[in-house]
């Protein structure tokens, strides 16, 4: 009788063990992408409609600059970064995790 | 303008030094792809920013700025935006997977070589587009340094960008780009310090901010008109025109002639056809209820750039020179940072040059805002010197732009069009050592050039944004799916492509021919419905048919991480 394989064994011959670990890490990163997704879509997209509804925004000045404007400068900027960063980290993380996974049975 | 001139040559000649310098370097590892994998996420992030901040990034913002107002200022979130989308569905997996061009990734992932020619006929349409607004950008700029007409400056750069291409110098080398990057930053950021400093703060702020229009200064304000062409003056003024004093009433239309236009000081600045004159309060608004600022304009402008980023042809290129899936990830966050930084400063410029160059919106050439209000602000040394150092990043924006695309255009001609015709192996030759790579590099420029003499009155952002419509409605839907679902078939494929292109291309062209009533609707900016109908079609005939073959060991392949031995290149065309 053969040994039993060893999940890097699984993944590189595509038995359906292996199969089922490669998706688990596809959906696990695809979910870290859409909530970084969500998160930026919802800031971002909220950010127009903010402008336009909220009429005290057009008094307050920054630097002598309006908030409106100040708002559309600055800010999305910032949240690209820090979104991408966070992302990072995180999409790193789960590619760290796969491989503990499949180095944790290794002879 | 001698200053201007110097720096533009030393920007240039520094640009084709690296260049050569970088040649001689890949030459000793024999492998100029394999020399530029060793690039760190710095330089590399430089280079993508350097070869992504084009004429559009240097010279548009700021003229959509003042043309059109505060709501110009979303588009280059969305041009810096469009690196997180590549950031969290493309770069790592796209980058593990091997592929160099959409082409390449195309026809490996979905197993079709039609879909290659497919892909490559719209890499020439998105590409063609974008190096238009590049040429325009070159025959103000050289205009605006040499005093020479438009078409010199349109015909020298193309010139030199494929004679440049063609010989194999700037073929998309790294060090060039990042260099590129530091010499625009530096050129946009230093003048608007220097300007706002010496100036004390924003000028007119009334005519920015406030109830007022755009007005003359406390002197007369003399206007040099190229042709005759029509103005409307949104209040009553008197002027001179021809040599004669004339009378204008509040809103007239009036077509003035050729030659001097003198306005008296303080009158209300008249504008051309197409621009509104607004007041400082409406003009500081960066969304509005309707037109160019409406919320559906502004989110549909959002949608093309954050999605159509990813289709652009010469960006995915450069992704290929990270070593592994972390390390595209890492560079693409860099690339955020520096995107952010570089686009902190076009804003400025539109808005003072709203009250000091009010001259452009007479001949609405709006677009020259970035390189003339230096000397307007600082008459002078002080102004002469800015405006050089100005000149020179604009003049780096289009020739890195340019030579990108002309680079991914020829390669494109020549390998996947030419290649699919003769059936010639399957590696891919190096650019520049084969004939067909050069004769594609100079009538890839031709074309752009002819149509950039022909579009002289067009906006550099209207061209630029059919660019990114056209991206975010066909290599868009096909990336992210066929990167995360493995239902995706080519049938599928082929079909949505060519309804998001020519979904978005109809609503572009339906606005043109309808004329500038529907320049401000959603038809000039159709990503809010041409990326969904693409999506749309990929997914309902993809659900109709079989899923490709050993689909698995392609998913495997996009996001299996580094280092497990797991690596099995599915894409050999490299």
């Amino acid at each position: 009788m053969a040994a039993p394989l060893t999940a890097r064994e699984e993944v590189r011959q595509d038995t359906a063990h292996g199969g089922l670990y490669l998706r688990r890490l596809r959906r696990a990163q695809l979910g870290v992408s859409l909530l970084a997704l969500v998160v930026f879509a919802g800031l971002l997209g909220a950010l127009p409609l903010v402008i336009l509804l909220v009429e005290r925004l057009r008094d307050i000045e920054v630097l002598g600059v309006p908030a409106t404007v100040g708002l559309v400068v600055v800010p999305p900027y910032v949240l690209l970064l820090a979104l991408g960063w966070l992302y990072e980290r995180r999409a790193n993380g789960l590619d760290a995790a796969f491989r503990e996974l499949l180095d944790d049975d290794e002879p | 303008m001698t200053f201007a001139i110097i720096a533009v040559s030393a920007v240039t000649a520094a640009a084709v030094g690296i260049g050569a310098w970088g040649v001689r370097v890949a030459r000793t590892t024999s492998d100029l792809f394999v020399a530029s994998r060793a690039v760190s996420p710095w330089w590399n992030a430089a280079a993508i920013s350097g070869e992504y901040l084009s004429a559009a990034s240097f010279l548009g913002i700021a003229g959509l700025e003042m043309k059109y107002g505060a709501s110009a200022l979303w588009l280059p979130i969305g041009f810096a935006g469009g690196y997180l989308a590549l950031l969290l569905f493309v770069a790592a997996p796209l980058r593990r997977y091997g592929s160099y061009t959409i082409a390449d990734f195309v026809e490996a992932r979905l197993a079709d070589p039609r879909l290659r020619v497919l892909a490559a006929c719209v890499v020439l349409l998105i590409g063609g587009f974008y190096l238009v607004p590049q040429l325009k950008g070159a025959g103000l700029t050289l205009g605006e340094v040499t005093g020479a007409p438009y078409w010199v400056g349109v015909v020298v750069v193309a010139a030199i960008v494929a004679l440049n291409v063609a010989l194999g110098g700037m073929r998309g080398i790294t060090y060039v780009q990042a260099f590129q990057y530091w010499v625009k930053v530096f050129a946009i950021a230093l003048p608007a310090f220097v300007l706002v400093v010496h100036l004390g703060g924003l000028p007119g702020r009334a005519a920015l901010l406030g109830r007022e229009l755009p007005r003359a200064g406390p002197h007369e304000l003399v206007v040099d008109v190229d042709h005759a062409r029509t103005v409307i003056f949104p209040e009553a003024a008197r002027y001179e025109a021809g040599g004669r004093p004339r009378r204008a009433r509040g809103g007239e239309r009036v077509r003035v002639p050729a030659g001097r236009l003198v306005l008296p000081a303080g009158a209300a600045v008249p504008v051309a056809e197409g621009i509104e004159a607004q007041r400082g309060e409406d003009w500081a608004r960066p969304v509005a209820d309707g037109g160019r600022a409406s919320p559906l304009f502004v989110y549909s402008l959002l949608l093309a750039t954050f999605l159509g980023t990813m289709g652009l042809p010469h960006i995915l290129v450069r992704f290929y020179t990270n070593p592994d899936g972390p390390a595209a990830r890492r560079t693409t966050v860099r690339v955020l940072g520096l995107l952010g930084l570089f686009y902190l400063f076009p804003g400025l410029y539109g808005a003072l040059g709203r009250v000091l160059v009010p001259d452009l919106y007479v001949t609405g050439q709006t677009d020259l805002v970035v390189l003339r209000l230096p000397e307007a602000a600082w008459p002078g040394l002080g102004g002469e010197l800015l405006a050089a150092v100005v000149a020179a990043g604009a003049f780096a924006a289009f020739m890195s732009t340019a030579s990108g695309l002309l680079v991914s255009l020829a390669g494109t001609t020549s390998f996947d069009l030419w290649g699919a015709l003769r059936r010639h192996g399957s590696t891919r030759p190096g650019p520049g050592r084969l004939a067909p790579f050069r004769i594609a590099a100079v009538l890839s420029m031709a074309l752009p050039a002819g149509l950039a003499l022909l579009t002289r009155e067009l906006d550099i952002s209207v061209l630029v944004s059919w660019a990114f419509a056209l991206a975010a409605s066909t290599f868009c839907p096909m990336l992210l799916l066929g990167i995360w679902w493995t239902r995706l078939t080519a049938r599928a494929t082929a079909v949505g492509m060519v309804a998001g292109a020519l979904t978005a291309t109809g609503a572009i062209v339906a606005a043109l021919v309808a004329g500038s009533e529907a320049n401000d609707t959603v038809l000039a900016q159709p990503a809010v419905f041409s990326v969904p109908i693409a999506f749309a079609t990929m997914i309902v005939i993809s659900l109709a048919g079989r899923p490709v073959r050993g689909v698995e060991v392609h998913m495997r392949a996009l996001h299996a991480p580094e280092g497990l031995g797991l690596e099995r290149p599915v894409s050999t065309r490299v």
